[in-house]
């Protein structure tokens, strides 16, 4: 018993290595923020493409549609190595973009970044999509009437109203992207999941691999049930309001 | 702009012309002649599955027809090169910008308030200052009845009040047509006549209308030409006493007498 105690719950060790997961872990904030706020809007962009009207623009939904199915069926982890392997090979690139240091951040955290936003925008454009298709056809047809352009229709009728269906669905993927940053150990990003293994390995000790986890449950726990609680509230208001028939 | 064919001389300023529309194997208008005078209030009648709203939704290109004509003004709005949506921008704009619609379902925008439904189009297509689309919205509103309900949300509002608001943000646009698509059929029974009366007002002041509708009360008073379509035709129209109370043709006659023993 003792033993298992000493191995994933050493408080001592805790207390001793906590500077150095805790720094892991702002790497690993950071990394999520920036990747997430990327997906988000990466993802936004592709659901539009993907609703772009009419056969002149058949090319760019195929094409939408193409890398949303390929994107989403790569794993991460094969897009972090794919990644950060090869573009500094790429002599073509220019220096800023083989070896990118932007805001003070090595490379390979840019590179976990863009691993990150090419998958992640992927699953997010298909919820986006989910949200646009639940907004009543109605909805276009009134503010195409009105006047408005396919464009101006989107950003002012369609897109405030399918945003607010899905945002919590979109925080759900954004607690599953913080999880998965921790693939980018993998490159030697030490983040927390590395800034664990290190101490893992060098002490045998698991406690700051257990330290990690805890602080990620810190952040993943108040935000899953502030997910909850958003869902339950829609669902409340659906419940409420008036059934809308749809026209036929 | 460009100038389409113009139609031969004519007081209309709506006037369609063997109107054709499918929806894959169903067609559902076989060849639609009508014409709409300026200032004129025409009722279509007839049963459901009969091409009313397709009927209207063709005029405003919401529903592009296949074949036939349609003059806006004298102006031909369904020909012109393709296009990817088979929508012809320029046609689009010369059409909105003239002809509003009310549809039966309200579709109001539910993110906005009553005040915000009626400005945006103005604000956004128009590019009306803000301040100038305000003042004409809240007079709008208040020449509809709800004068108190500006900054209320579409939810917090009953369906009568709804689609007062709806036709106050189609006349924000200033059209010169007005379509209505079964406005009152989603509405309680009391709240029918708020909506009727707003549109009885707007038919005294000289609008163009054309209404899809089953209440045949308001098309015998309001009307001034009844239109009865069965199967994607114009079965039968002529003035509302003529075609209500001494309908010539068979199906007419048997619809309306299904509408009245109710």
């Amino acid at each position: 018993m003792q033993e298992l105690i000493n191995q994933y719950f050493d408080v001592g060790f805790m207390v001793d290595h906590f500077d150095q997961v805790l720094e892991g872990f702002w790497l690993t904030v950071q990394l999520s923020i920036v990747a997430g706020i990327l997906s988000l809007i990466w993802g936004l962009i592709l659901a539009q493409l993907r609703q772009l009207p009419g056969k002149g623009f058949l090319p760019i939904r195929f094409a939408t549609i193409a890398y949303i199915d390929v994107f989403r069926g790569i794993p991460l982890l094969i897009m972090i190595l794919l990644i950060s392997g090869s573009i500094p090979s790429l002599e073509f690139l220019p220096e800023w973009l083989r070896i990118p240091q932007w805001f003070g951040k090595p490379d390979n955290f840019w590179f976990g970044v863009f691993a990150i936003t090419i998958t992640y925008g992927a699953y997010m454009a298909e919820v986006y999509r989910s949200g646009i298709e639940a907004v009543p056809g109605g909805q276009m047809e009134a503010a195409r009437s009105l006047g408005m352009n396919h464009r101006q229709a989107m950003r002012n009728v369609i897109l405030p109203q399918a945003v607010r269906k899905v945002f919590a669905p979109l925080l759900n993927d954004f607690i599953a992207l913080m999880k998965d940053t921790t693939l980018v150990s993998a490159i030697a990003l030490s983040e927390v999941a590395l800034a664990g293994r290190d101490l893992q390995s060098q002490f045998l000790n698991s406690s700051g691999l257990v330290l990690g986890a805890i602080m990620f449950l810190v952040v993943t726990l108040p935000l899953a049930r502030f997910v909850d609680k958003l869902i339950a509230r829609e669902q409340g208001r659906f419940t409420r309001g008036a059934p809308r028939v749809e026209a036929l | 702009m460009e100038i389409g064919s113009m139609a031969p001389a004519s007081s209309a300023i709506l006037q369609l012309r063997n109107i054709h529309k499918r929806f894959g194997q169903l067609e559902v208008l076989r060849g639609v002649d009508l014409e709409v005078k300026q200032g004129e209030v025409v009722c279509v009648l007839g049963p459901s599955g009969s091409g009313k709203s397709t009927l209207l939704r063709c005029v405003n290109l919401l529903e592009p027809p296949e074949q036939g004509e349609i003059f806006l003004e004298g102006k031909d709005i369904c020909r012109g090169p393709e296009s990817g949506t088979g929508e012809q921008s320029w046609e689009l704009n010369f059409v909105r910008q003239r002809v509003g619609i009310v549809f039966q379902q309200f579709n109001l925008f539910p993110h906005k308030t009553a005040m915000e439904n009626v400005t945006m189009a103005p604000e956004k297509v128009l590019g009306k200052p803000a301040a100038e689309a305000q003042a004409k919205a809240a007079q709008l509103l208040e020449r509809v009845g709800l004068a108190d309900k500006l900054n209320e949300y579409p939810e917090r509002l009953s369906g009568g009040q709804q689609q007062r608001v709806a036709i106050a943000r189609a006349l924000a646009m200033g059209p010169h047509v007005m379509l209505f698509d079964e406005v009152t059929s989603a509405l309680d029974p009391e709240l029918v006549k708020e909506v009727l009366d707003v549109m009885r007002e707007l038919a005294d002041e000289g609008m163009t209308m054309l209404v899809v509708t089953h209440e045949l009360g308001f098309a015998r008073e309001v009307g001034d030409k009844v239109v009865f379509m069965d199967e994607g035709v114009i079965v039968e129209q002529g003035n509302p006493a003529d075609v209500l109370d001494s309908p010539r043709q068979e199906r007419t006659k048997k619809f309306l007498g299904l509408v009245l023993e109710r």
